[in-house]
C-alpha cells in the first residue's frame, strides 16, 4: 500500500484514529510519518488541532523547484501561505485548492462530507446548475436547428450564469 | 431586564450555562485575515443592516474602538466575547440583546461570530435560538458555503456545520479528586474537549471548566448537541457522587466553612483567592450543606472579575483599590449566609 500523503513510498505506519464514533485509518510512510508528528504516539496528539494545522499541511507543499506556485485567484493565497498560516485567505481558496485540503480535514475532522444545515447560499447554486443545464439543452437545440441567432444568445447567456456561479 | 445568568436552569448545581457558536462568512468578501479596515467596515454594516431592517432579537451595535479596555475586557469576563476579539478593535463590531443572551462578534476570526447563551443545561434551546437568527440572516446575506465540506471557515477545524456547542461546568469535588486530566483523556476521545473557562492555561480558575464539541465536519448540529448531551450528563453525575463522597469527610466539610469565614470577613481579596473560596461555597450550596442560592453565586463570580469591577466603577483601579472593593461587595453580599 501506498502512502497516503505522498503517493509515492510504501506505508509503513498505520494509524487508527477514532472520531466521530467512526474509525479513520491513516496509512503513511516513515517519512510523512515522521513529519506529520506521527513518529512517536507522544507527540501530535492531544495538542490543539488549529495550532497544529500549519504543520499538518506543510506535507502537501511543493518541493522546491517542482511546478510554479498556484495562487488563489480571488485573493492571491499560495497553498504555501495557508500552511504557514493555518487559516485560509477566503472562500475561494477552498475551491482552490480543495484537493490539497482533502487529506488534513480527513485527519482533524475523521470525515469529509459536510452533514448539517444547508444554506441557502446551497439553494442558489443547485438552481444555476439546473438553468446552465436547461440553456445548454435549448444552444444544443438551437445549432441542430441552425438558429444561430439564437445560438449565439443562449452561449452569451450561458457564459454570463458560468461566471455568475463562480462569483 | 435580567441578564441570562442570572437564571437557574436544568442541572444548576452543576452546569452554570451552555453556550452555542455558529460561525458564518459572507462569500463576497476576503475573510477578516485578509481585509483590510474599510473591508471589514462594510461587513460590518452589511451584517448590522441585515439585522436592524425589521429588529430581529432587538439588538443594539457597538463599534469596538468606542470602548474602553476595561468594557471590552469585562465583555470577555461575562464571555459575551473572545479574549481574543477584546485585544484588538479595528474594524470590529458587536451586536448585542438586552439581557445579553444574544450577541455577535462581528469580524472576529470569521466575518460573524453568532453567539447564544443560556442558563443551566439547555443545548438544543439555545441551538433553536441560534439557528433562527442564522436562518433570518442567511436569507439576507450571501453565506459561503461549499455543499461538500459545508460553511466556509477562516480556520478548516471549523469547517461543516460551523458550531461549536459548549457547556460551563462547576467541577470542584471532581478537580480535588484529581480526576480533570483523566477526563480530559476520555472525552478527546469522543470528540469533544475541556478546558479551564477562567483563567489561562493548566490552573483554571474556580474549578470551572468549559466542555465543547471539537469535530464539526460530517456530523450533524443535533448529533454533536446529542453527545454533547450525553457526556454533560455523565460528567454531571460523576461530580455528584465524588461531592458526596467528599462532604461525608469532616476536614473537606471545614474547608467548606472556613472559605465562607474569609469570604465574609476578608477586607482585600485578590480574584485568584476570591475564586478559589467561592468554588468551595459553591459547592457548599450545591451539595446543600450552606442556603445560598446557586444564581447569586453565579452573578458574583461574573461581577467580580477585575475589567467587569473596573468597568462598573467607571475607572481604572490600582489592585489595591480593586481587591478592596471585591471583598466589600462580597461581604455584603454573603452577610447573611451561614
Amino acid at each position: 500500500m501506498l502512502c497516503q500523503n505522498c503517493e509515492r513510498n510504501e506505508a509503513t505506519t498505520h494509524i487508527k484514529r477514532v472520531v466521530n464514533g467512526d474509525t479513520a485509518e491513516i496509512h503513511l510512510c516513515r517519512e510523512c510519518a515522521a513529519h506529520l508528528g506521527y513518529g512517536d504516539f507522544f507527540s501530535g496528539f492531544g495538542i490543539n488541532l488549529g495550532e497544529l494545522f500549519g504543520g499538518l499541511m506543510e506535507a502537501g507543499l511543493p518541493s522546491p523547484g517542482e511546478a510554479k506556485v498556484i495562487r488563489c485567484p480571488k485573493c492571491g493565497c499560495s497553498f504555501e501561505d495557508i500552511a504557514r498560516e493555518g487559516k485560509l485567505g477566503c472562500a475561494e481558496c477552498y475551491t482552490t485548492f480543495y484537493d490539497k485540503l482533502l487529506p488534513s480535514l480527513q485527519r482533524i475532522h475523521g470525515r469529509i462530507q459536510h452533514n448539517g444545515k444547508v444554506s441557502e447560499a446551497a439553494g442558489s447554486e443547485v438552481k444555476k446548475i439546473n438553468m446552465l443545464e436547461q440553456l445548454r439543452e435549448e444552444l444544443k437545440k438551437a445549432i441542430a436547428e441552425e438558429n444561430f441567432e439564437l445560438a449565439a444568445k443562449l452561449r452569451d447567456q450561458i457564459k454570463e450564469t458560468e461566471k455568475e456561479a463562480q462569483a | 431586564m435580567n441578564k441570562w445568568y442570572i437564571e437557574k436552569g436544568e442541572q444548576g448545581d452543576i452546569v452554570i450555562s451552555t453556550r452555542i457558536r455558529l460561525a458564518r462568512n459572507l462569500s463576497d468578501y476576503p475573510f477578516p485575515g485578509k481585509l483590510d479596515a474599510k473591508g471589514r467596515q462594510a461587513v460590518n454594516e452589511l451584517v448590522r443592516d441585515a439585522l436592524l431592517k425589521d429588529n430581529t432579537g432587538g439588538f443594539s451595535y457597538l463599534e469596538m474602538k468606542n470602548l474602553t479596555r476595561s468594557q471590552a475586557v469585562s465583555l470577555a469576563e461575562r464571555h459575551l466575547i473572545s479574549p481574543e476579539f477584546a485585544s484588538a478593535a479595528e474594524g470590529r463590531a458587536l451586536m448585542l440583546t438586552e439581557d445579553e443572551s444574544v450577541s455577535i462578534m462581528l469580524c472576529e476570526e470569521d466575518h460573524i461570530r453568532l453567539q447564544v447563551m443560556k442558563a443551566g443545561l439547555a443545548l438544543h434551546e439555545t441551538y433553536a435560538i441560534a439557528d433562527q437568527i442564522d436562518t433570518v440572516l442567511d436569507s439576507r446575506l450571501k453565506y459561503a458555503y461549499d455543499k461538500r465540506i459545508g460553511y466556509l471557515t477562516q480556520c478548516p477545524t471549523n469547517l461543516g456545520t460551523a458550531m461549536r456547542a459548549s457547556v460551563m461546568l462547576h467541577l470542584p469535588a471532581l478537580t480535588s479528586a484529581g480526576q480533570i486530566n483523566r477526563l480530559a483523556t476520555t472525552v478527546s476521545k469522543l470528540g469533544l474537549i475541556i478546558r479551564g473557562a477562567y483563567g489561562e492555561g493548566s490552573s483554571p480558575k474556580g474549578d470551572i471548566y468549559q466542555l465543547s464539541n471539537q469535530i464539526t465536519l460530517g456530523i450533524t448540529e443535533k448529533g454533536a448537541l446529542d453527545n454533547l448531551q450525553s457526556i454533560t450528563l455523565q460528567l454531571v453525575n460523576q461530580e455528584r457522587e465524588a461531592a458526596k463522597m467528599m462532604m461525608s469527610n469532616p476536614g473537606e466539610n471545614d474547608k467548606i466553612w472556613r472559605s465562607l469565614g474569609i469570604l465574609k470577613s476578608a477586607r482585600l481579596i485578590s480574584c485568584d483567592e476570591f475564586m478559589e473560596l467561592i468554588s468551595m461555597v459553591r459547592l457548599g450550596a450545591s451539595t446543600g450543606l450552606i442556603k445560598v442560592s446557586l444564581e447569586q453565586l453565579n452573578e458574583l463570580i461574573v461581577n467580580m472579575q477585575p475589567a467587569t469591577i473596573n468597568a462598573r466603577e467607571g475607572k481604572s483601579l490600582t489592585s489595591i483599590e480593586r481587591d478592596t472593593i471585591r471583598a466589600a461587595t462580597v461581604r455584603e453580599a454573603l452577610k447573611n449566609i451561614g
